[in-house]
């Protein structure tokens, strides 16, 4: 029996060692100088610049390929101003309807290639013949045209102001139409692109393993200065702890997403550090404007007194975001400093109620996991409006019926968020108030006023920036007077990174997209 | 009932079975609202765009025929395009399952090979020291969750110790085998790549332990309840007498009939692995199914939701037929009654 017992026992022991050691040790390592490694928390969708619409895959398609125009990097910070980048140069014709563009010389394919007007007729061709959702933004667009070989002329439908602005979005990329001898049943090069990149960037997709990394190597033809890297590597590292960890140990260089909790902690680190800078990324409330009581202007703007605003920057955000002022956030042309900001003010709500001559409101507040934040914000809109005597009903969906929900107006209260596809206030101004826009595609608070209607429609087709802006903060006075939403907080852009990562300029435009030609990493 | 007989039958309801969950889960994914269509070509895109996305996925054609042209494709091995990362389903499934397989296998071999000789150990040292020691690791396997226990690990090992890997498959600068089962550890065998072979092997320890603590507490507490009632048997009585060696009667007689009810409680759990693989994979950043699917569902993905589900439902019923024979093999009574 003893003995029995000891050779089970040795059996267990040898088999519990042997599943811990046996598999051989290799440690991560730390990172290799000229390699970039970023960790992310979920893997790109696609790679294919006519059809992903996420942030997330544009770590990897934004520097593969280059666009007629970029952001202005000025004293190491990105504006949202555009200046050339494929184009040396543009004019406009007199009512902004036809946009010449003449390239400049020195850019290259990565199969050496150049870049010729025929390759940006190409890409906008199939960009809008593929017509998924990066084309939506290039709806007015009626046709391209190569002139010759460097100009190359956009003809739009009706004067559009935001068009330049649109030419920086990632989308508007530009692939070489040698992909075409990838094309399988008519699928413009879709399935070839999902995964590869065939762009002029300075780095250029060398490997894709779903779920786990996307190496990325230098464009052996790259029109612009050597870059320092060799290699950059975006590994998929879904937990937040675990690339927190990572980072910490120098296996990773960037880790994007941590929780806020969690970056103070990290900011003690040696050899980590955070950036932190304001985005355009808002977070607001819906108030159904079609359904009593908030189609009652007085019951909304007495939401909107209610609500303590610092409270939840504090409380949810940790003091990681500002409150917004006006539709349009700070850092964006157009951006009115002056316009009228709601505080908390409980008497003033209560008063306002009052007048409206309402009493006992049960209310109810849409929102979905989505966001870990939208939760909190019921919560704290529940506990607001109870002095009002207003109940709030949290009624939670999956994130696609709640969309469906949006897009038909089956709420009272909604919570939702929203980042700019180009730097531009119509961005803002035309997708949340214009009446033709009701629903999902942009108007959540199903507002109509016909006059600010026609101020947003005018500003949106003009091109001078001085009379746009002015349409624009008119129209914004009156939509904020109104109360169409409830404008919560901008909050903070943030990601931890090494410290001996340089060259980062943010652009809040940009949100994780790095300009890894132009970074390094010292000794 | 021979082995065949048994084979030809299973397989004839394999068929019936995946027809029946691929119509179920084909009419609820297409029952609950929200758009796919608008979600792919963004929220905020103009109904033009959302329209012509409609058309190209086919959506706009009535439930029954999209239902029909799906079973058709699949007729045909084509499984599809994701709508949300508009890739070919198969290729996904192709590289997400054999992850997932690997690791519930590991997770497997790691619950049964401990657990099996600690509940012997524990039926045969019953409410002595080792028993006690045992049944405490059981519980605690079966009552820790793995979210936790992952996070714990990461930290102990890769973080502390630095001796093990936090999350992936390989290390960050290797590049994986060339696919032949997509098992990393199977493929760098193929190909000869002992390094790689190291790193999968090192990188599966974890999540490994992880996923398959829970169902080492199973597999020991299971062993030793079968175990303690099988040695209460006449036969082992009779054995005793007869002056067989204590290990020959425990192991021989013992373990050997104590392991047919187990077949069927480890065919099962291996089915549990599968679908319980998702946190594991999400803390060890195990580019599996479970991942996959979770995002899938979010996103209203059914092309990727039927693939997975026609595919993992066959692995199920495969399973299960494997377990049947196993326990043919073992009870040799079963074999020739059926």
């Amino acid at each position: 029996m003893k003995r029995l017992l000891r050779g089970l026992l040795a059996a267990t022991a040898f088999c519990a060692s042997a599943a811990l050691v046996g598999g051989g040790v290799d440690p991560a390592q730390a990172t290799d100088l000229h390699t970039l490694v970023i960790g992310k928390s979920g893997d790109p969708d696609n790679l294919d610049p006519a059809v992903t619409m996420t942030n997330n895959s544009w770590t990897a398609t934004y520097p593969a390929y280059e666009r007629l125009v970029r952001f202005k990097v000025e004293d190491g910070r990105g504006t949202t101003e555009v200046e050339g980048e494929l184009a040396e140069s543009w004019t406009v014709n007199e009512d902004g309807t036809v946009w010449t563009f003449t390239l400049a010389g020195g850019h290259k394919f990565a199969d050496g290639s150049p870049v010729d007007a025929e390759a940006v007729k190409f890409s906008f061709d199939r960009l809008l013949k593929i017509g998924k959702g990066p084309s939506d933004v290039f709806s007015s667009v009626e046709k391209v045209e190569a002139v010759d070989d460097r100009t190359v002329r956009f003809t739009l439908k009706e004067p559009f102001g935001p068009f330049l602005s649109t030419l920086v979005v990632d989308g508007a990329g530009i692939v070489n139409p040698a992909v075409m001898e990838h094309e399988v049943n008519g699928d413009m090069a879709q399935g070839y692109l999902a995964d590869h990149s065939m762009g002029s960037g300075a780095f250029q997709v060398a490997s894709w393993e779903k779920g786990q990394r996307i190496v990325m190597e230098p464009n052996p033809h790259y029109g612009g200065p050597e870059p320092f890297f060799e290699q950059v590597v975006i590994r998929i590292v879904k937990e937040a702890t675990a690339r927190r960890l990572q980072l910490e140990k120098g296996d990773l260089d960037i880790a994007e997403e941590i929780p806020v909790d969690q970056l103070s902690a990290m900011a003690e680190v040696p050899g980590v550090t955070i950036v932190d800078e304001p985005s355009f990324y808002v977070t607001y409330l819906y108030l159904n404007n079609e359904r009593a009581p908030l189609d009652n202007v007085k019951v909304r703007q007495a939401l909107s007194y209610a609500i303590d605003y610092q409270g939840i920057i504090d409380g949810i955000l940790l003091g990681q975001g500002i409150q917004m002022r006006g539709a349009i956030p700070k850092g964006l042309w157009g951006h009115d400093p002056s316009v009228m900001q709601y505080e908390y003010d409980l008497e003033k709500a209560k008063a306002l109620l009052a007048e409206a001559g309402v009493e006992d409101l049960k209310l109810s507040y849409l929102y979905a996991k989505t966001d870990p934040n939208w939760e909190l914000i019921g919560l704290v809109l529940q506990q607001n409006l109870a002095p009002l005597g207003i109940e709030v009903e949290l009624q939670e969906f999956a994130y696609p019926t709640m969309r469906d929900k949006l897009d038909t107006g089956d709420f009272d209260i909604a919570v939702g968020n929203w980042t700019p596809d180009y730097a531009d206030p119509s961005m803002f101004m035309n997708f949340w108030f214009d009446s033709e826009r009701h629903g999902l595609a942009g108007n959540r608070s199903f507002y109509t006023n016909p006059k600010v209607d026609e101020l947003i429609r005018e500003a949106a087709t003009g091109s001078d920036q001085a009379e746009r802006t002015k349409l624009y903060q008119e129209a914004q006075e009156i939509a904020v007077e109104e109360a169409a939403y409830v404008l919560l907080f901008q909050r903070n852009y943030q990601f931890a990174m090494r410290d001996d990562v340089e060259g980062y300029a943010y652009n809040p435009m940009l949100l994780q997209i790095w300009d890894f030609a132009r970074m390094s990493k010292s000794e | 009932m021979s082995f065949l007989n048994i084979i030809r039958r299973r397989l004839v309801l394999l068929i019936f079975v995946v027809f029946g969950v691929s119509v179920v889960t084909f009419v609820i994914s297409h029952m609950i609202p929200g758009d796919p269509a608008r979600m792919m070509a963004g929220e905020r895109a103009s109904d033009e765009t959302v329209a012509q996305m409609r058309e190209a996925l086919g959506l706009d054609r009535p439930l029954h025929i999209q239902y029909l042209t799906y079973v058709g494709d699949l007729l045909q091995g084509d499984f599809g395009v994701s709508i949300r990362t508009q890739r070919p389903v198969m290729d996904d499934i192709l590289r997400f399952f054999p992850a997932t397989i690997e690791l519930a296998v590991a997770a497997l071999l790691f619950a049964i090979v401990l657990g099996i000789p600690l509940g012997v150990l524990s039926a045969v040292a019953k409410d002595r020291g080792i028993d006690h020691l045992t049944r405490t690791l059981s519980v605690t396997g079966i009552s820790t969750p793995a979210f936790w226990l992952g996070l714990l690990l990461i930290y102990l090992f890769y973080g502390q110790l630095g001796i093990l890997p936090g999350s992936g498959r390989l290390a960050g600068n290797m590049s994986p085998p060339p696919f032949v089962t997509g098992f990393y550890t199977v493929d760098s065998l193929i190909a000869g790549d002992w390094a790689a072979l190291r790193s999968a092997l090192a990188h599966l320890i974890l999540p490994a332990l992880t996923l398959g603590f829970i169902h080492l507490g199973v597999v020991t507490r299971q062993i030793r309840s079968a175990m303690l009632e099988v040695l209460q048997e006449d036969y082992i009585r009779t054995a005793k007498a007869s002056g067989l060696s204590r290990a020959r009667i425990v192991l021989d007689h013992g373990l050997r009939n104590a392991l047919i009810p187990s077949v069927t409680m480890i065919g099962l759990a291996f089915g549990d692995l599968l679908y319980g693989a998702v946190l594991t994979e999400t803390v060890f950043a195990w580019p599996g199914m479970g991942n996959y699917v979770v995002e899938s569902i979010a996103a209203l993905d059914f092309p990727a939701i039927m693939g997975f589900t026609v595919v993992a439902s066959t692995a199920y019923v495969l399973l299960n037929l494997l377990v049947d024979l196993t326990y043919m093999f073992l009870d040799p009574q079963i074999r020739e009654i059926g």
